[in-house]
C-alpha cells in the first residue's frame, strides 16, 4: 500500500534538546494509525510539523506527495488538522462557525449550505446548528472541530488527542465517527495515551519515545517482534503434574507456569489439587500458562498430545497480548 | 452523510463575488469579525453611547460660545460659531480615531494565537494576506460607521456657514488616514507579540508618540533653538533645513496637521501650495502638511502591513 504520509529523519531541535529525534514513520493510505507515546515524547511537534505549523531543523515529509517546506499549501489542501488544544470563537453560530472554514478552504459560497448540513448531519449535530458554539458542552466541541477539519473533503486527518479530556460517551462517539470517516476512504493519522483506543480501532501503531520512533508497524506484528513467543493459557479439571510433564518435554516449550482461575496462583492449593480429579468441577480447574513458540501447526500438535494422553482439558486458548504489555516492552519510560 | 456527498463539494476557489456585499463577503475574516461585532444589541449601542455624547459634546460648545459673544445671528460671527463646531467635532473624532483604531487591531493576530484558534487558521487554505486584510478590514470598516455617522454632526457647522467643502474633504481624508495608520499599527504590532497585552502596550505606546510626541520634541527643543541662535541667526541653508524638518514632524502628526493645514486655509488661502519668503530673500516653496500626511500614512500603514503579512506567513522556527 502506498504510503500518504512519509518521514524522513524527521528531527526538530530547540537548543541542545531534540523534541523529535530522525522520526522516520510511513502511514498507509486508508489507515488509522495510532501514534502513541508519553506525554512529553514529540507527538505534538511532530503533528505541528506534518501540518505546516513548525519548521523541521532537519529531514523531510512528505504528505500525500507533497514536500512540508516547499509546498505547505499542497499540505494544507490534502490535510484536516485538529489540535490538542484548540479555540472555538465563542461569538458564532454553530453553522457561521463552519460556514467560515469552508470559506478558508475557498469553498464556493453557493455550495456551502449543503456542505454544513452534511457536516452536521455527520457530527451529529444538525440539532445545534443556530446555536452559538460556547453552548456546546466539550464533546460537541470536539466533533465540530473534526466537522471542520472534513470541509474541504482532505485525504488525510491528523488529530491530536482526539480523545482527550471527554467523557466516556464523548469518547466513544469520537471512536465511532474516526472508524466512519476510515470507512469514506480517509487516512487518519491521530495521537493517544489511550491504549485501549488505539487497539480497538488502529491499523498501523507508531509508539514513540524521547522523539524517537522506537516501533512501528501493525498491531500483530508488533506484538511478534517484541513478545516473540505466544502465550497459551491450559485449563485442566485435574492431572496439572501429568500435564506439566508432557508439556514440558514438548519442543518449543519455553516455560510452564501455574495459575488458578479467578485468581492468583495458590502453590499450596495446586499441591492438594492433584489427583482430585474434577472433584468438585470447573471451580477446582487449574489452568497452566505455557510460553510457546511454534507455529498454528504446532499449537494444535500439542492440544492433540494433551488430549491423546487423555488429560482432562477444559480450556485451551491462546492470550492476545494486550498493547499495554507491547508498551511497555517498546518504551523505557523516559521522557525527554 | 455518504462519501460521494462530501465528494460533491468542488474544491475550486470561490469564484469573483459582485457588489459591495461580495466584496465584503469574499474574504472570510471580513465576514466573520462583522458578523461577530454587529451582532446582539452591542454594536448599536456602542453607536447611540458615541452619537449622544457627541451631540451633547457639541450642544455644550455652542452654548458656551453663544454665551459668551451673545451675538449668533450677525452673519459674520455665524460663520466664526460654524467653524468652531466643525473644528470641535473634527478634533473629536481624531482623538477618536487615534484611540479607537488601536483598540479594535491590537489583539487581531495575538488575539487568534490566545484564543488557540490561530492554527486551525493557518492549516487552513487561507493566506496570510488575507487574514491581515480582512481583520484591517473589518476594523476600520466600524471606525468608518462611527465616522459617517457623525456626518450629521459635522453637517450641523453648514447651517452656520464658515465651513468649505474644501475643508470637510480634508478632514475627512485626514481621519480616514490617521485611522489606516493606527490600524495598520495594531495588526502589525499583533502579528509581532505572542501576547495581546504586549501588542497593546506597543500599539499606544506607538499611536502616543505620533500624537503627542510631536509636542514634546517641540518643547524640548525649543530652549535649544533659542540658544543657538540667540546672538547669530541661521544661515539661509540651515534655516531651510530647519523649517523642512519641522514641515516633516508636522506633517507626521495628525493634530499638528490638521492644526497647521486650518491655519494656513485661514491665513494663507491655501490648501495646497505656498511659498514661505526666508531671511536671504529667497522663497522656499511649501505644501499644505495635510497632503505629505496623507502620503506618510499610505506609506507608513503599507509598510506594516507587509511587515504583518510576512510575520504571518513565517512558519514556527
Amino acid at each position: 500500500m502506498p504510503a500518504i504520509i512519509e518521514t524522513h529523519n524527521l528531527t526538530k531541535r530547540y537548543g541542545a534538546l531534540a523534541a523529535v529525534n530522525e522520526l522516520s514513520l510511513q502511514v498507509d493510505e486508508g489507515a488509522i494509525y495510532g501514534f502513541v507515546g508519553p506525554n512529553g515524547a514529540g507527538k505534538t511537534t511532530t503533528m505541528r510539523m506534518l501540518t505546516t505549523l513548525l519548521q523541521p531543523t532537519s529531514g523531510q515529509a512528505f504528505v500525500s506527495g507533497c514536500s512540508i517546506t516547499r509546498d505547505p499549501r499542497g499540505v494544507r489542501r490534502a490535510i484536516g488538522y485538529m489540535p490538542d488544544f484548540f479555540g472555538v470563537y465563542d461569538d458564532m453560530k454553530v453553522w457561521e462557525y463552519l460556514d467560515f472554514f469552508a470559506a478558508c478552504y475557498e469553498i464556493p459560497e453557493a455550495t456551502r449550505a449543503g456542505l454544513i448540513n452534511d457536516l452536521l448531519e455527520l457530527v451529529d449535530l444538525s440539532h445545534r446548528r443556530d446555536d452559538m458554539v460556547d453552548t456546546l458542552s466539550r464533546g460537541m466541541k470536539q466533533r465540530l472541530c473534526l466537522a471542520r477539519t472534513l470541509a474541504h473533503d482532505p485525504r488525510v486527518l491528523i488529530l491530536d488527542e482526539p480523545a482527550s479530556g471527554l467523557d466516556p460517551r464523548a469518547r466513544i462517539e469520537i471512536r465511532e465517527l474516526l472508524l466512519e470517516l476510515s470507512r469514506m476512504g480517509k487516512t487518519i493519522f491521530f495521537s493517544t495515551h489511550i491504549l485501549a483506543d488505539v487497539a480497538e480501532i488502529c491499523t498501523q501503531v507508531g509508539i514513540i519515545e524521547a522523539g524517537r520512533l522506537v516501533a512501528q508497524g501493525s498491531l500483530a506484528d508488533m506484538q511478534r517482534r517484541l513478545r516473540p513467543h505466544r502465550r497459551l493459557h491450559i485449563t485442566l479439571l485435574g492431572h496439572l503434574p501429568e500435564a506439566h510433564a508432557a508439556l514440558v518435554a514438548r519442543p518449543g516449550v519455553m516455560e510452564v507456569r501455574q495459575t488458578v482461575v479467578n485468581g492468583e496462583p495458590r502453590p499450596d492449593e495446586a499441591a492438594e489439587a492433584v489427583g482430585q480429579v474434577g472433584a468438585d468441577g470447573p471451580a477446582s480447574a487449574k489452568t497452566l500458562e505455557v510460553d510457546f513458540t511454534g507455529d498454528d501447526a504446532a499449537v494444535s500438535a500439542l492440544l492433540r498430545e494433551l488430549v491423546g494422553r487423555g488429560l482432562p482439558v477444559l480450556r485451551f486458548t491462546e492470550s492476545v497480548h494486550d498493547l499495554e504489555d507491547v508498551f511497555m516492552h517498546a518504551t523505557q519510560g523516559i521522557v525527554s | 452523510m455518504t462519501t460521494e456527498a462530501i465528494g460533491e463539494t468542488p474544491a475550486q476557489p470561490a469564484g469573483p463575488a459582485r457588489g459591495l456585499r461580495g466584496l465584503l463577503t469574499r474574504n472570510p475574516v471580513v465576514l466573520k469579525e462583522l458578523r461577530g461585532r454587529m451582532r446582539g444589541p452591542r454594536a448599536f449601542i456602542v453607536l447611540t453611547a458615541y452619537l449622544l455624547l457627541m451631540s451633547a459634546f457639541v450642544t455644550l460648545l455652542y452654548a458656551i460660545y453663544v454665551a459668551s459673544t451673545n451675538s449668533v445671528y450677525n452673519g459674520a460671527s455665524s460663520q466664526v460659531v460654524g467653524k468652531f463646531v466643525f473644528g470641535a467635532v473634527v478634533g473629536i473624532e481624531l482623538l477618536l480615531v487615534c484611540f479607537i483604531a488601536p483598540a479594535f487591531t491590537a489583539a487581531a493576530i495575538s488575539g487568534e494565537r490566545e484564543r488557540q484558534t490561530y492554527d486551525l487558521l493557518r492549516t487552513t487554505l487561507l493566506t496570510a494576506s488575507a487574514l491581515v486584510f480582512g481583520k484591517l478590514a473589518s476594523a476600520l470598516s466600524y471606525i468608518l460607521l462611527l465616522l459617517i455617522a457623525a456626518f450629521p454632526l459635522q453637517s450641523l457647522a453648514f447651517l452656520l456657514g464658515g465651513v468649505s467643502p474644501q475643508e470637510v474633504i480634508i478632514a475627512t481624508l485626514l481621519l480616514v488616514a490617521t485611522a489606516y495608520l493606527f490600524g495598520t499599527s495594531g495588526v502589525f504590532f499583533s502579528s509581532l507579540m505572542r501576547r495581546t497585552l504586549g501588542s497593546t502596550v506597543l500599539t499606544y505606546a506607538f499611536a502616543l508618540l505620533a500624537t503627542l510626541g510631536l509636542p514634546l520634541v517641540l518643547i524640548a527643543l525649543l530652549p535649544l533653538t533659542s540658544m543657538l541662535f540667540n546672538n547669530a541667526p541661521p544661515g539661509p541653508a540651515l534655516e531651510t533645513i530647519l523649517i523642512y524638518g519641522v514641515g516633516f514632524l508636522i506633517a507626521s502628526n495628525p493634530i499638528a496637521t490638521a492644526v497647521v493645514t486650518e491655519v494656513l486655509l485661514v491665513t494663507e488661502q491655501t490648501a495646497f501650495y505656498f511659498p514661505l519668503p526666508i531671511s536671504n530673500g529667497v522663497t522656499l516653496p511649501l505644501v499644505s502638511p495635510w497632503a505629505p500626511f496623507l502620503l506618510f500614512c499610505l506609506v507608513a500603514g503599507t509598510l506594516m502591513t507587509i511587515a504583518s503579512i510576512l510575520a504571518v506567513r513565517r512558519a514556527e522556527t
